[in-house]
């Protein structure tokens, strides 16, 4: 690689890996995210690359393997371009085919094909539901692109915008157009990003910060890892225009260790972006120095809190300061530091590039551009999906996520990562917007959505909210500490059918005191799962206490699997897949549970086969006590 | 039996001291004279032989690293001054092959360095008990030799050569004589003995060289960070990633090396869900408990998993062949709920698949344990 | 540090700010509980000391200050003074919080849980004798400069230990024990050290 000297070189860059050397026109998208790779993407590539080589097509059709499709679910998710012909779940014994039929005879093979309610089968990408009602601004380029090769990007118009920052626009003019588009910050609280950077900007001293937050550390929630895997130059091409605009010299990458490709991927982009000159010392020949360093997060979801982040860098352990004064102004070492989340980053070159009005043009009043959200649980189609602010609950999960499962009934859609809130039936209309979601007892989070049907217990899911962030806070501070800590007491005895009239007052008292009193964000927003589980879902919490009853038959404690004789066909199953060895019987005879062996792991009604449903999920005769901590 | 028969062994002997080192010749005189030996130094090789020649001791204590002529050469000499010099060698840290062939020369004892005064008096009355022994030997054996080749003209070989000719020919003559029983049942006590100790310096070297090498290892991982305490957790996660644990010297020498407290180190280890403190498991199973996981089943999951491996949530079975943990969100959530066995990742496993990959990871380990 | 705990140096920037209803001069590197200190005016506080850095952890010292319309509760140990802010101590908002702390921190921290009338605690897991105020562990680190006691775990598993091997012998020292709130520190240290 030779290093670009001026925006011209980049320019005559682009020209060549579009024309001259240009890749082919044919190609084989192999979705090389890490759902597909669990779904083993990386040997259906290989195997692909033998039949194109095999089948004389080696030169002609390119193989890529490009970042996340985000239908994880249905994946390993395979394209056949230009024809963008869409095949799911493809498996390596299916590339013979594939290969044969779709490139050499331009024939589709039908059983590879999404196919929709009605039996249709559906050939394009953009046909299937699933991404017909996305908006994908940020995620489309995934698609087009290998993430461990910049010419890619730079031939798909990357770094066209930090071309255009440097060589034609002045920082203020920047500055301008970003608080102009009001992009607001996508990791959580929705505060806007131009605001935040004329903070730090404008606060004072020479060596300033710029960060990316990819401590994605809400359970349920890839965007960030997808982003950071499929597409690490748009963030840093980002992250660099953002240190132009703020006059920072350095910047840092805080990605969580858990998540390896995201980390190589990275890595690998940082060095082949210092290796074209555009990082490093005077970027593209403009005179702007920037270089970034990543940092692995060791797994604390506390750590993804701004000032906990920056500490964590400085090599200390990662849990926020006790400070008034706000990290735009005196953040890692003290300097200002502008931290925006991987999301926020990658809008702004697409934002430099084409002009605030065009981002203003998309969502409501208040929130502008798209969202990407993880929509995950119960929905028919699970995946990454990007949608326009402003659209509706309702469309993200009946249009798009294709309703509940096996025609069961919606009870939750829960947004905002673990202190967010619960949203009901009644609710699924509003659209998704910073402040519709906040004034509604949830938020807009950095994009987990879970959905939950008649099968969850809400006492359970709050419970599982409290879990989570009294072990993932950081311990310092008495209200999150010893409040979480109770509330979790608490929440255990209700779910183990040791529930006390008092209790859903004393969680409500706990709960005012998390959000007034905690020392950080993390405590002031532990209190929304439990609150907003009482406000539509009272009765739930009172049939555990009152009756000891659960009513989405969830809370071991309260419930106990039986097998039914009259519909037991004898077959073996249950009685192999226990795991104590419970089920005792004979073949072609019914099989009997026995209680005292029993640990309610569920794995016997799991392989209980869906026409016989022998195993039965029942309410307990007598609560059973079992040691809650 | 070897300690009963040198108990008895007399103090009132010759024992040659041969050590360059000034502090350990007075130590030994000062040990040695206490317990009635008649105590001979020499700060070198030379000097030492020399003084073997002279005093003919039972027992030579050498040690085996000296500048000049080396304790090996000294050991080599030795038999042709008097076959009845019983070697003693001091040893120390990293001297396992020489240890190896001065027993091949037919050193007995070993005494480790730094030693203790009790560990010299043993070493030394053995000696003179083995020497006493060979003493006898030769003597029963050369008469045996006179007597069977009192008609072959002898053809002077080495002294020592010569003994042991006698000897196994007097064994094959079938002598029963009761000294010759002791003696090899003394050999065979004293071979296990030597196998001991033999075994004690190279565990003891297997644990400073792996000690050392582990410190080398980090210390080239906080060389890469440049020494930055920044990079404190960098360096902690780069150590975890290679040694699936944080070893407690290992955390020392970070904490010395960056002028780190060891607190601070502890408390980072301690905070964060990447760190181990124990040795883990040769295989790492995770359950993944985040939100789509856990309203997919993940709790079930992660129960049956349990029951399966017989070890809950953060634990490492006794055999040190499985860990199991349960993570917040691997990232995954589409496939919920997910389980990864050695960062391999299976979306929404059945039981059978799950208990066919754990006795692979079963078989390998067996394998592995089998090969070493 | 002045005899109020003032940092030096800027010491000569004042700033003027009410707090319960008293107009207070205080320089501007100081918080709201160093004004308050000063002015004579008493706010309760478990985790503060003037010898180490504010640490925000026990809550008991929160206030509500508002400035221009806002209103807001913040722990007065970590505040910065402002000029024009005005600090209420001992609202109802504020006395609620305090008790509830002590309340859930029961029977660690005792003397403060009497000061404030609590006398029980409706909680059925109780604390045990650390607050983990960490005062022990602040003062060893910024003082004695011996880090023989740190923070072990994080959340709600958080507790305190002594530095495996940890040449310091705390019994000799004991410097912090004056400060423990709970009597863990006393306990342990003769435990760890025997």
């Amino acid at each position: 690689m030779t290093k670009l000297n001026s925006a011209k070189d980049l320019a005559a860059l682009r020209e060549r890996l579009t024309t001259t050397h240009k890749r082919p026109d044919r190609c084989v998208a192999v979705c090389s995210g890490t759902g597909c790779l669990a779904t083993k993407a990386q040997v259906c590539a290989d195997a692909f690359a033998t039949e194109l080589q095999r089948q004389g097509l080696a030169g002609e059709v390119e193989l890529r393997r490009t970042g996340c499709y985000g239908f994880c679910e249905r994946g390993p998710v395979v394209v056949i371009q230009p024809e963008d012909v869409t095949y799911l779940g493809v498996k390596a014994s299916d590339a013979a085919e594939i290969v044969e039929s779709t490139l050499n005879q331009h024939q589709v093979v039908e059983r590879l094909l999404f196919k929709d309610d009605h039996g249709t089968r559906l050939q394009h990408l953009n046909d299937i539901p699933f991404y017909k009602y996305q908006t994908r601004l940020l995620l489309d380029a995934n698609t087009r692109i290998d993430p461990k090769r910049i010419d890619d990007y730079v031939a798909n118009g990357g770094y066209s915008a930090l071309s255009k920052a440097l060589f034609e626009m002045k920082p203020e003019e920047v500055l301008a157009v970003i608080k102009h588009a009001n992009l607001r910050g996508r990791g959580g609280g929705g505060f806007p990003a131009g605001t935040k950077w004329e903070t730090t900007r404008k606060a004072p001293g020479d060596i300033k910060y710029v960060l990316v937050n990819a401590d994605e550390g809400d359970p349920g929630a890839y965007m960030d890892r997808s982003l950071l895997e499929g597409n690490p130059h748009s963030i840093l091409e980002g992250l660099i225009i953002g240190a132009y605009t703020i006059g920072a010299c350095e910047g840092f990458i805080y990605v969580r260790q858990e998540y390896p490709l995201a980390v190589t991927n990275t890595l690998i982009a940082l060095d082949q972006a210092r290796e074209y000159g555009l990082l490093g010392r005077n970027i593209l020949g403009s005179g702007f120095d920037f270089d970034v360093t990543v940092h692995r997060g060791a797994g604390a979801f506390v750590s993804g809190e701004s000032s906990a982040l920056m500490t964590a860098i400085e090599g200390r352990v990662g849990q926020p300061r006790p400070k008034y004064i706000h990290t735009s102004v005196k953040g890692l070492f003290d300097r200002p530091s502008n931290l925006n989340n991987v999301e926020t980053w990658a809008n702004v070159p697409l934002i430099v590039n084409r002009g605030s009005d065009w981002f203003r043009s998309m969502g409501t009043e208040n929130s502008k551009g798209t969202k990407i959200f993880s929509l995950v649980g119960k929905v028919v189609n699970t995946g990454l999906v990007e949608v326009p602010m402003g659209i509706t609950l309702r469309d993200i999960v009946y249009k798009i996520g294709g309703g509940i499962r096996g025609n069961k009934k919606f009870k939750a859609v829960q947004t905002g990562g673990p202190s967010g809130g619960f949203l009901p039936e009644s609710l699924l209309d509003l659209p998704v917007d910073f402040d519709d979601l906040w004034n509604n007892g949830s938020m807009m989070g950095s994009g987990g959505m879970i959905v939950l049907d008649e099968d969850n217990c809400m006492v359970d899911s709050a419970r599982f909210y409290i879990d989570f962030l009294a072990h993932e806070g950081c311990g310092v501070c008495v209200p999150c500490r010893e409040g979480l800590r109770q509330s979790l007491h608490i929440l255990n005895n209700i779910v183990a059918g040791k529930g006390r009239e008092g209790d859903i007052e004393l969680l409500e008292e706990l709960c005012d005191l998390l959000t007034n009193a905690s020392r950080c964000a993390l405590g002031t927003s532990a209190s929304f799962p439990v609150m907003a589980a009482l406000k539509h879902y009272r009765d739930e919490f009172e049939a555990h206490i009152r009756d000891k009853r659960c009513p989405a038959r969830v809370c071991a404690d309260l419930i106990q699997y039986e097998i039914d004789q009259q519909k037991c066909v004898g077959c073996p199953l249950c009685a192999k897949s226990c795991p104590t060895k419970a089920i005792h019987g004979t073949p072609k005879k019914p099989y009997s549970i026995e209680q005292s062996l029993c640990i309610k792991c569920g794995a016997c009604h799991q392989v209980c086969p869906a026409k016989v449903q022998a195993v039965l999920k029942v309410p307990a005769l007598a609560p059973r006590a079992t040691t809650v901590s | 039996m070897v300690q009963t028969e040198a108990a008895k062994a007399p103090t009132n002997v010759d024992v040659l001291v041969i050590d360059d080192e000034e502090s350990v010749r007075e130590s030994c005189r000062h040990t040695l004279d206490l317990e009635g030996y008649r105590t001979h130094l020499a700060p070198d090789g030379l000097g030492g032989l020399k003084l073997a020649e002279e005093t003919r001791p039972r027992v030579a204590v050498v040690d085996l690293r000296m500048p000049g002529l080396s304790g090996i050469e000294v050991l080599e000499r030795l038999p042709a001054i008097d076959a009845r010099i019983v070697p003693v060698v001091i040893t120390g840290f990293g001297t396992v092959d020489n240890a190896v062939a001065s027993m091949k020369l037919g050193a007995f004892e070993f005494i480790t360095k730094p030693f203790e005064p009790a560990q010299l008096v043993d070493a030394v009355r053995r000696g003179v008990a083995r020497s006493l022994g060979r003493e006898h030997a030769m003597a029963t054996a050369e008469r045996a030799s006179a007597a069977a080749t009192a008609a072959r003209a002898p053809e002077e070989p080495d002294v020592i050569l010569k003994g042991l000719e006698a000897l196994s020919e007097g064994y094959a003559l079938g002598l029963t004589a009761s000294n010759l029983v002791e003696e090899l049942r003394q050999l065979e006590a004293e071979a296990k003995h030597h196998a001991e100790t033999l075994g004690q310096i190279k565990k003891r070297e297997k644990v400073i060289g792996d000690l050392v090498a582990d410190l080398r290892f980090v210390d080239a991982i906080i060389q890469k960070h440049d020494f930055r305490k920044n990079a404190l957790i960098q360096i902690l996660l780069d150590i975890q990633s290679k040694k699936h644990w944080l070893p407690r010297h290992a955390l020392m020498w970070v904490s010395r090396r960056l002028n780190v407290p060891l607190s601070r180190i502890y408390e980072i280890a301690n905070f964060y869900e990447a760190f181990s403190l124990t040795p883990q498991g040769a295989h790492l199973i995770q359950v993944c408990l985040g939100t789509a996981c856990h309203v997919r089943g993940g709790p079930l999951l992660l129960k049956q998993v349990s029951a399966v491996l017989g070890i809950g949530a953060g634990q490492t079975d006794p055999k040190g062949i499985f860990t199991l943990k349960s993570v917040n969100c691997l990232g995954c959530c589409a496939l919920a709920p997910v389980v990864t066995v050695d960062g391999r990742y299976y979306g929404n496993p059945d039981l059978r698949q799950l208990r066919e990959l754990f006795q692979a990871c079963e078989a390998e380990v067996a394998t592995e344990v089998a090969a070493s | 540090m002045s005899d109020h705990g003032f940092a030096k140096g800027e010491a000569m920037k004042q700033v003027t700010l009410t707090i319960d209803g008293r107009q207070v001069e205080a320089p501007t590197t100081a918080t709201v509980l160093q004004a308050a200190k000063s002015a004579g005016i008493y706010i309760p506080a478990l985790c503060h000391d003037e010898r180490i850095k504010p640490f925000g952890a026990c809550r008991v010292c929160m206030v509500e200050v508002t400035k221009g319309k806002r209103t807001r509760l913040v722990a007065s140990c970590c505040y910065p003074v402002e000029e024009g802010i005005v600090v209420k101590t001992d609202t109802e908002k504020v006395k609620k919080i305090r008790k509830l702390v002590a309340e859930l921190l029961w029977p660690a921290a005792l003397p403060l849980a009497l000061e404030l009338g609590v006398t029980s605690s409706r909680f059925s897991a109780p604390r045990g004798e650390c607050s983990l105020c960490g005062l022990c562990v602040r003062y060893c680190d910024e003082v004695k400069k011996q880090n023989a006691v740190y923070f072990e775990g994080r959340g709600i598993d958080r507790e305190l230990a002594f530095v495996p091997g940890v040449k310091v012998d705390c019994r000799a020292c004991r410097e912090c024990f004056d400060l423990c709130t709970g009597g863990w520190i006393m306990n342990e240290a003769s435990k760890a050290f025997e």
